[in-house]
């Protein structure tokens, strides 16, 4: 079933193969050079189309990905404000937790599960920024987090992962700044 | 005419005196200091002389490289250390030429060691073997052995007499797959032994036959492909259940959710709860940390506890664990081998189950840059009173040797850095080339694991290597004095897992913990060993046993093995 698509395209591309192969000598003409058949240009560029939307496309999910770590960092930064202000350091840390995970997993465009996913891509062939990746600007199949953006989400991570068990309100203040000076500039579509 | 003498001998004096100002002060002849370390090779002295097979000699696929477990044990329980050695098989033209066999070594009163594998039945049934983890998983006091394979894992129970029988399958460890490293540990505090298996590659024995060195590397050699390309197998996690073992993993939160390519495991209490936590090393994928949070569950949390990265954010290639205090600050810190041309990695421990990568600051990812790490450990091999550290290394690639002009050879030194941290402040110094003849040889080593064999209190090296017997490197330096603490749980059983020793001596305090599983599919000497440099009493010990409970010993004269019981 996985294969159907890939079965359909490569029968097509095998049919105007054939069409083209069986067309008469004359039909084609002696002096001109030769040129790819135009059924075929236009099937590669309709399958160029899909091969961009697709590329479009995981990088919106990615991106949903990003928002739902990032909504979910904002839920449990409430409730790690909510708890401090009420002096219950285990909600604190509870949620301080939470937010450090959160924060790992937008530096890291999701958990351990989606890195699998990537690691697939990767062993496929398919890198999302290709040139970024050989211009040191992304890591390898990352599609929206920059290094440099990772590197400064991971020690913000980090460091709210600490602050978990002696939690003040004005450094995680001052730590969620430094993370949502970065995480609206991902979230922005057409980057 | 009277007074030209004493001019002449004021001059000669004053011009002698300024000679000297300007010269360098002579030397007291005496002879040069002796370095802390000497080891010495003395595997094949002592008898340990099987071979260890590994797949092909061009090694077209990673099991042909991957290597094998070592560990020390005392299966007799005569207070000498016995030895295990996990075998591979050799292959050649797509077919199995020789099924290696595991080898139990029988440690005896000379220092020798007597081959005791048949009497003792567990040779391995012809499997391709990777790991040992050794624990006495069943209560009955003598120490099982478990080996992880590629194919069905063996378990080796015990029975008292020198023998053992396979128990795997009845208990449910048998696992098929390419196994890879285990660790026992009580997960759920109920006073038994559960048990992770780490898991490699997703393959069969007919693609491993049949493999083909496809991946071009850097354009120069085609080499065995892998672990990119290849799908991740996932580690299981097996609760003990009245002596058989559950597949728990999904239901205590250890699933392998990246399908990490795993190799090294240990099991440590790295957040100071009392509570066994989890650590995994994968190769080319997040490390995993699970934190314990009570009843059998786990949490992972490496990624912002700041121990599955390295400090720029990216995976690396890990192979072995070492687990340790190395700075003195009473907080373990945790130590990664990884792929040549990357450091390996040391996270300090901050406290609370956190760490920070200092690899740079300390010395050690320098020092570690240009091998291909695997078996490793932090051990006081100089007695001093800080753990120093053993790295075993030896690259994948056979091929590498043709091109000099690349960073590194197949067959590599092992490494050995001294300690030099200051509390809060590790730091590390390479001594490699000043720890004497053992530690100048050139193999590809893999397994590595630390202990006392000959009882001098001393601590020794054994360590695997492809395609050749093990090396033995008998500890030959001048070390200073040291303790040796030999535990006994609430049912006799010898080293009871998770326990932990913490000794207070000269105005410092150290702590060992008791694991099996550890280095790179290994099992080190179960007996917490403490270097203590010149003090000649130890102030305190101070067990704390898995339950919790502590046990306390004041005023204790060094150079001695101190059996502690539980309860005492």
């Amino acid at each position: 079933m996985k294969s159907s698509p890939r079965l359909a395209v490569s029968g097509l591309l095998l049919a105007l193969a054939a069409g083209f192969a069986g067309a008469p000598a004359a039909a084609q003409g002696t002096a001109a050079s030769p040129s790819t058949p135009a059924e075929m240009v236009a099937t590669y560029s309709s399958l160029a189309d899909g091969i961009l939307a697709l590329k479009r496309t995981e990088e919106d999910l990615v991106r949903s990905i990003l928002a739902a770590a990032n909504a979910h960092a904002q839920v449990e930064l409430g409730r790690a404000q909510r708890a401090i202000a009420a002096g219950d350091p285990k909600a604190a840390q509870s949620a301080l937790e939470g937010l450090a995970a959160d924060v790992g997993q937008i530096a890291t465009e999701g958990d351990n599960a989606v890195g699998a996913v990537r690691k697939r891509l990767l062993d496929g062939g398919h890198h999302h920024n290709a040139a970024g990746e050989a211009q040191g600007i992304f890591d390898e199949g990352f599609v929206i987090v920059t290094r440099a953006a990772k590197a400064k989400l991971l020690e913000s991570s980090r460091a709210i992962g600490q602050m978990a068990r002696a939690p003040k309100a004005d450094s995680l203040e001052a730590e969620w700044r430094k993370v949502q000076a970065i995480v609206p500039g991902l979230l922005k579509a057409g980057k | 005419m009277t007074r030209w003498p004493r001019v002449v001998a004021a001059g000669l004096a004053f011009g002698l005196a300024a000679y000297a100002l300007t010269r360098e002060a002579p030397r007291v002849l005496s002879a040069p200091p002796e370095p802390p370390f000497r080891f010495v090779d003395v595997a094949a002295k002592a008898g340990l002389t099987r071979v260890l097979l590994s797949g092909r000699p061009d090694k077209d696929h990673l099991l042909d490289s991957s290597g094998g477990g070592v560990a020390f044990l005392d299966y007799d329980k005569d207070g000498r250390l016995d030895v295990y050695l996990v075998n591979g098989w050799r292959l050649q033209d797509g077919r199995v030429v020789e099924r290696g066999r595991n080898a139990l070594y029988r440690g005896l009163a000379d220092g020798t060691f007597r081959d005791v594998t048949d009497e003792a039945g567990v040779g391995g049934e012809g499997q391709w073997g990777q790991g040992v983890a050794v624990a006495d998983y069943d209560g009955d006091g003598w120490p099982d052995i478990l080996v992880t394979n590629f194919g069905r894992n063996g378990l080796y129970r015990n029975l008292g007499n020198g023998r053992f029988e396979n128990v795997a399958a009845r208990v449910g460890v048998e696992s098929p797959g390419w196994n890879t490293g285990a660790a026992f540990f009580d997960a759920d505090g109920d006073g038994d032994l559960d048990l992770y298996i780490a898991s490699y590659i997703d393959c069969t024995l007919e693609s491993v036959l049949d493999a083909k060195r496809t991946l071009s590397w850097r354009g120069l050699e085609n080499v065995a492909v892998g672990p990119f390309g290849l799908k991740g197998a996932p580690d299981h996690f097996f609760r003990n259940v009245g002596g058989r073992f559950v597949d728990a993993t999904a239901e205590a939160g250890l699933v392998d959710k990246g399908l990490g390519f795993g190799f090294g495991v240990r099991a440590a209490d790295f957040d100071g709860d009392g509570r066994p936590d989890l650590y995994v090393a994968n190769d080319s994928d997040p490390n995993y940390l699970y934190r314990n949070e009570g009843k059998g569950m786990f949490k992972e949390v490496g990624t912002w506890a700041g121990a599955a990265l390295d400090e720029n954010g990216a995976a690396q290639a890990s192979m072995g664990i070492a687990v340790g205090d190395v700075d003195g600050d009473g907080i373990l810190d945790l130590f990664t081998t990884n792929f040549s041309e990357d450091f390996s990695t040391l996270y300090r421990g901050v406290g609370d189950g956190l760490f920070e990568d200092v690899s740079k600051a300390s010395g050690v990812g320098p020092a570690t840059y240009r091998p291909l790490s695997w078996g490793t450990a932090f051990a006081d091999l100089d007695n001093d009173g800080d753990l120093d550290l053993v790295v075993a290394n030896g690259h994948i690639y056979p091929q590498i040797d043709r091109h000099p002009e690349l960073i590194g050879t197949y067959a590599q030194r092992n490494l050995l850095l001294e300690n030099r941290s200051k509390p809060g402040a590790p730091a590390f110094a390479d001594v490699t080339a000043e720890s004497g003849p053992g530690f100048q040889q050139l193999r590809s080593s893999r397994g590595l694991a630390v202990g006392d064999f000959d009882n001098d209190g001393r601590l020794d090296l054994l360590i695997s290597a492809l395609d050749e017997p093990p090396v033995l490197l008998r500890n030959e330096g001048p070390a200073g004095a040291w303790i040796t603490v030999v535990l006994e749980g609430k049912h006799g059983e010898p080293d009871p897992i998770g326990a932990t020793v913490t000794l207070r001596a000269g105005g410092t305090s150290q702590s060992r913990d008791v694991a099996a599983g550890d280095s790179f599919l290994s099992t080190h000497d179960p007996r917490p060993h403490f270097g203590l440099g010149a003090a000649r009493v130890v102030d305190e010990i101070d067990v704390r046993w898995p339950d919790g409970t502590h046990s306390v010993r004041r005023r204790v004269p060094a150079r001695q093995f101190l059996k502690i019981r539980y309860g005492s």
